[in-house]
């Protein structure tokens, strides 16, 4: 042989055939694995972590569970991809799309089986999928103008998307909770004004909505506890000792005074400091280092409230809203931006107590406050409502509205089979398959609930021949009923993104031919 | 052509489900089994009769406790759904502070059920709903049977308290121990903000030593240290004026590192003699504002006190008290309604407390410093827990923190309620009645549950020697006659009106113990896969 080995040693190739079933299988894996969760009846997972302290994780959010996933079949990963990049655009529907882009996978299969060509089978998907969005949008709802009605679709949204979660029981408090948050951010996608407090103990139907921000620290000793009108200054600066920073400094003295002495001065400097932080013109310093006792009786004296210790994500999300910028340096007072807002206090959620920023200069920030047994609770419950207020945010820009459960699919699924029967050639296949795999949605959904899912499904078929049908599937009754009536509504972005991600997904895996695995690079020894 | 087509996928998706199935059901199975396994292991530890267990812990300390959330917490479990129930039990202790056993035994019962139901092919989610609807309706009819408690009404308190108690190792002490929790409790509520306590302003002092009958509130402070006497310096002092200090008496010591040359002999005396002359300026200028007592803070940069500083404060006639730590800080200035000091610049007498005795008091062969009288004192309070051996002292610390929830659950939520197992048999019968209202499944599942309520009294008869089947039955008839305070009373082995036998636990304790059981299951029943991930 002339070449022996073109790869190196570890490396390994896998070609044809046997590549696309590599990537098939692992796609299906992925999307089987997922299934369970979808629709209201969806079960939940726990992610068992095997790193330290075995963490467990209670979820029935796709993203979630695949992200955690330990994954080594490359067309596996794609999904994970777009289960990803689902949620950060619209942060629902990350378990729809990668269960629809295997669905399109297994019809390819098949398809492939009966010797298709691949381009093929993706023209015709993509054909399929353009023909599918446009019956969408023939059929979007959108109610911008109509401040009522919309709030009443944000609403059956919010509900929509919670009634497949573990919020699903308090979906109308939750629901409530969600779009009065949205609505305050008045038209921003920016969800970090919205923040979200866990605190355990109490039920899930505790949890509310504060106008405001809440952090979750403590005043510091012998100072006020209660500030109106406060200019708030945040930081973060050592408020212990500025050390001289130039490797081994050392002072040399001859005697015990001059020690004192530079102590003194040492003291003065801080002194100095907290002098200049004073000349502000503040009265509430939040500082996100440690503040040591010396400062902090320094500004109790001068009846300013300060918070050490202040988180990361807290200080800049307090800055964020308090209109303020987070300052270091001290020198010119005019140039920092101060926070402002109207009150300052002390407040106790179940056992702990935390501190209310309220009339910030930010009016659209808030909090919600979580409540729920345990932690495993709260936060699958912030995940859950993350997914709704992200929907909810992306529907507030893009207000056009579709009907749910199961009804987007079998409306597409229709138009397709249209195409289809018009469409010449083996593309027509691709077509049909497309539809079918559109259809797999709804199935998934009624055999989660334990429903006969051929039976409801051929039943939705016939009810959708009639013109203007609004039938979808009742999970609760178990039979197929009038979505308009039962409000289960869905955000035309959210499934817009589920239809082209996944065929976009489905189709790079379908031009896979060939999977070439480089060589694991080695670790160096470390001797 | 298109026939087969669309058979094939459905014969395939038959089969996969069906695999797919198998597997949940097991995984399921598995996490209610290992769920019921932690619920049984602490069972036997309901109830006034019930038992402790002896826990030894991986450093090889060991604990003696009857406290559910403690058993459960230091079981180390590792299967997930067996973890849910020890968080579940530290809810219910962060929410009540008591009943941390109940609620696991309830939940273990309600699982049980649910296993059962699932066996005959009822889908999870509809189980999980209708546990939801019977928590709801759980907690209208708990409320409905509560009866109100004004917070002057000290009896109904200590009652509750003890009911308590009872079920602790310490149970002979609970005349005791039950006033004492109400009176700490009471002395803490802010009368501005009645619904709130926070038990963080009662701190418990454990001292070995003595038996539990000595275990007192103090009007005031109590150290767990000695006053220092290194140098014989005061160890009582009447009319204190207290400060409480962040600063150190000590030599100098700046952040930047330092050292001091010294090129001859002489100059060795002159720094001496500097260093006393510098701590007693700072003695001086604390002796100026009429401070007689010091507590002083621990720090870990350099010596908060060195023996030449004790020795003056001796001389200037300072109790002092060291090693104060930072966190107790906020707690000592709010008793002794003064501010901490941070700087000798900023020593005034206007930021001293004041207190009628600072006095060392031996107990046995221990000694502790202890603060009374103190003039404007904030609202705190501070129980001394004695013990004759560690065991006992732990186990009365935390029996007693169970207590002080119960009169905090009273003072957040007005409501008694019986015990004696009296709710979970009236819950039970109410909830059966109301099962044959309902339809379909949901009347199948709460008929079910309320069965699975009878855990409660049947494993308190059990635990306490009776037969518990002659009781539960009995018991059941006395409630359809409409006795609805009827329980088990433990002492006499009978069923008696179980208000007038003084039982009463709070109705926070109940409603918390369903509604977090409720929520528990159906957590655990939503469950059908486990996933390994990094």
């Amino acid at each position: 042989m002339a070449v022996e080995r073109i790869l190196k040693d570890e490396a390994s190739e896998e070609k044809g055939d046997r590549a696309r079933m590599a990537s098939f299988v692992g796609a299906m894996a992925i999307s089987d694995l997922v299934k369970t969760t979808l629709g209201p009846k969806g079960m939940d997972k726990i992610l068992q972590s095997t790193g330290r302290g075995r963490s467990v994780t209670v979820t029935n959010d796709g993203a979630t569970i695949l992200k955690s996933l330990p994954i080594d079949n490359p067309a596996a990963k794609v999904l994970v991809d777009i289960s990803k990049v689902q949620d950060d655009e619209v942060g629902d529907g990350t378990t729809s799309v990668v269960v629809l882009a295997g669905e399109l996978l297994r019809e390819a299969e098949k398809l492939i089986a009966m010797k298709i060509h691949p381009m093929t089978i993706i023209s015709g998907y993509r054909m399929a999928s353009e023909c599918a969005r446009d019956a969408l949008l023939n059929k979007v709802v959108d109610n911008k103008d109509d401040a009522e009605k919309f709030r009443s679709d944000l609403m059956k949204i919010a509900m929509t998307t919670l009634s497949s979660k573990i919020l699903s029981q308090d979906k109308e408090h939750f629901g409530k909770l969600a779009v009065d948050a949205v609505m305050r951010l008045k038209g921003s996608t920016n969800l970090e004004a919205i923040q979200i407090i866990k605190k355990p103990g109490g039920s899930l139907r505790d949890s509310f909505l504060d106008e405001g921000f809440i952090l979750d620290k403590k005043i510091g000793i012998g100072q006020p506890k209660r500030i109106e009108n406060a200019k708030i200054l945040v930081a973060n600066t050592a408020m212990d000792t500025d050390k001289v920073k130039i490797y081994g400094a050392r002072v040399r003295v001859d005697s015990m005074t001059r020690v004192a002495e530079i102590e003194a001065a040492e003291k003065e400097k801080m002194r100095e400091k907290v002098n200049k932080i004073i000349a502000h013109g503040i009265n509430c310093f939040v500082n996100r280092q440690l503040i040591y006792n010396f400062p902090e009786e320094l500004f109790a004296d001068a009846g300013i409230l300060a918070i050490e210790h202040a988180d990361f994500d807290g200080i800049e999300r307090l800055a964020l809203v308090t209109g303020g910028e987070i300052a270091s340096t001290f020198d010119n007072p005019e140039s920092v931006k101060l926070g402002h807002c109207k009150l300052i206090e002390e407040i106790m959620i179940g056992e702990d107590k935390l501190i209310h920023f309220s009339g910030v200069a930010m009016g659209q920030a808030c909090t919600i406050v979580l409540r729920g047994a345990s932690d495993h609770v709260l936060d699958e419950a912030e995940r859950s409502l993350h997914d709704a207020l992200c929907v909810l945010s992306q529907t507030v820009n893009d207000s056009r509205v579709l009907l749910g459960g199961g009804w987007p699919e079998i409306v597409m699924a229709k138009d397709v089979d249209e195409l289809a029967r018009k469409t010449p050639g083996k593309k027509s296949h691709a077509i049909e398959a497309f539809s079918r795999a559109l259809q797999a949605i709804p199935t998934i959904i009624a055999d989660n609930a334990g429903l006969d899912s051929a039976e409801l499904i051929s039943q939705l078929r016939a009810e959708h021949h009639k013109e203007g049908s609004t039938s979808g599937i009742d999970v609760i009754s178990g039979t197929v009923g009038d979505m308009a009536v039962l409000g289960i509504a869905e955000s035309f972005k959210v499934k817009q993104a589920i239809l082209l991600s996944a065929t976009e997904a489905a189709e790079m895996i379908l031009r896979v031919d060939e999977i070439i695995k480089s060589a694991p690079r080695k670790r160096e020894d470390r001797m | 052509m298109a026939a087969p087509i669309v058979q094939a996928p459905r014969a395939s998706s038959k089969t996969e489900t069906f695999v797919d199935n198998k597997r949940k059901e097991d995984i399921r199975q598995q996490n209610i089994v290992s769920a019921c396994t932690v619920a049984d292991a602490v069972r036997t530890s309901l109830g006034p009769k019930g038992m402790d267990k002896m826990i030894q812990t991986a450093s090889g300390e060991v604990i003696i406790t009857n406290d559910g959330a403690t058993i459960l917490n230091k079981m180390e479990v590792l299967q997930p759904a067996a973890k849910m129930v020890v968080e579940l039990s530290k809810s219910q202790d962060i929410v009540a502070g008591d009943g941390t056993t109940t609620v696991v035994v309830i939940c273990g019962a309600l699982l049980k059920q649910c296993l059962s139901l699932i066996n005959h092919g009822i889908h999870p989610t509809v189980i999980s709903d209708a546990i939801h609807k019977m928590a709801v309706r759980a907690v209208d009819i708990l409320t409905a049977m509560a009866v109100p408690v004004e917070l002057s009404d000290r009896d109904s308190l200590v009652k509750s308290a003890s009911t308590s108690l009872n079920s602790k190792v310490v149970s002979q002490y609970s005349t005791l121990l039950a006033p004492l929790a109400v009176d700490a409790v009471l002395s803490v509520v802010d009368p501005e903000n009645p619904h709130m306590v926070d038990l963080r302003d009662i701190k418990i002092v454990k001292k070995l030593g003595g038996t539990v009958d000595d275990t007192e509130m103090v009007k005031g402070l109590v150290f767990d240290k000695k006053v220092s006497h290194s140098a014989g310096g005061p160890t009582r002092m009447e009319n204190a004026k207290i400060a409480v200090i962040q600063f150190q008496i000590s030599p100098p010591k700046t952040d930047i590192e330092q050292s001091i040359v010294i090129s001859d002999y002489t100059q060795m005396d002159r720094i001496l003699k500097e260093e006393r002359n510098y701590i007693l300026g700072m003695i001086k200028k604390i002796k100026a504002t009429g401070c007689n007592v010091l507590l002083i803070q621990k720090s870990i940069l350099r010596d908060a006190v060195t023996d030449l500083s004790l020795h003056y404060l001796a001389k200037a006639k300072i109790l002092v008290i060291k090693d104060v730590e930072r966190d107790d800080i906020e707690f000592i200035t709010k008793t002794l309604n003064c501010l901490p000091i941070a700087n000798i610049e900023h020593f005034r007498a206007e930021k001293l407390g004041h207190a009628d005795l600072v006095e060392e008091v031996s107990i046995g062969e221990v000694k502790i410093a202890k603060i009374t009288g103190i003039k404007d004192m904030g609202r705190t309070a501070t129980v001394l827990v004695r013990g004759s051996n560690q065991l006992v002292l732990d186990e009365a610390e935390r029996s007693l923190h169970d207590a002080l929830c119960v009169v905090r659950c009273l003072v957040n939520k007005r409501f008694l309620i019986a015990g004696g197992g009296a709710p979970e048999i009236e819950l039970s019968r109410q909830l059966a009645v109301w099962a044959k209202v309902l339809h379909g499944m949901e009347s199948y599942c709460v008929k079910s549950f309320a069965d699975a309520l009878e855990v409660i009294p049947y494993t308190l008869a059990e635990n306490a020697g009776l037969n518990p089947i002659a009781i539960v039955t009995e018991l059941r008839n006395r409630h359809a006659h409409g006795e609805v305070n009827a329980g088990i009373n433990v002492r006499k082995g009978q069923i008696t009106n179980i208000l007038e036998e003084n039982v009463v636990q709070p109705l926070l304790v109940s409603t918390s113990a369903i509604t977090l059981a409720a929520e528990c299951v159906r957590m655990i029943l939503k469950i059908d896969d486990i996933v390994i991930v990094r």
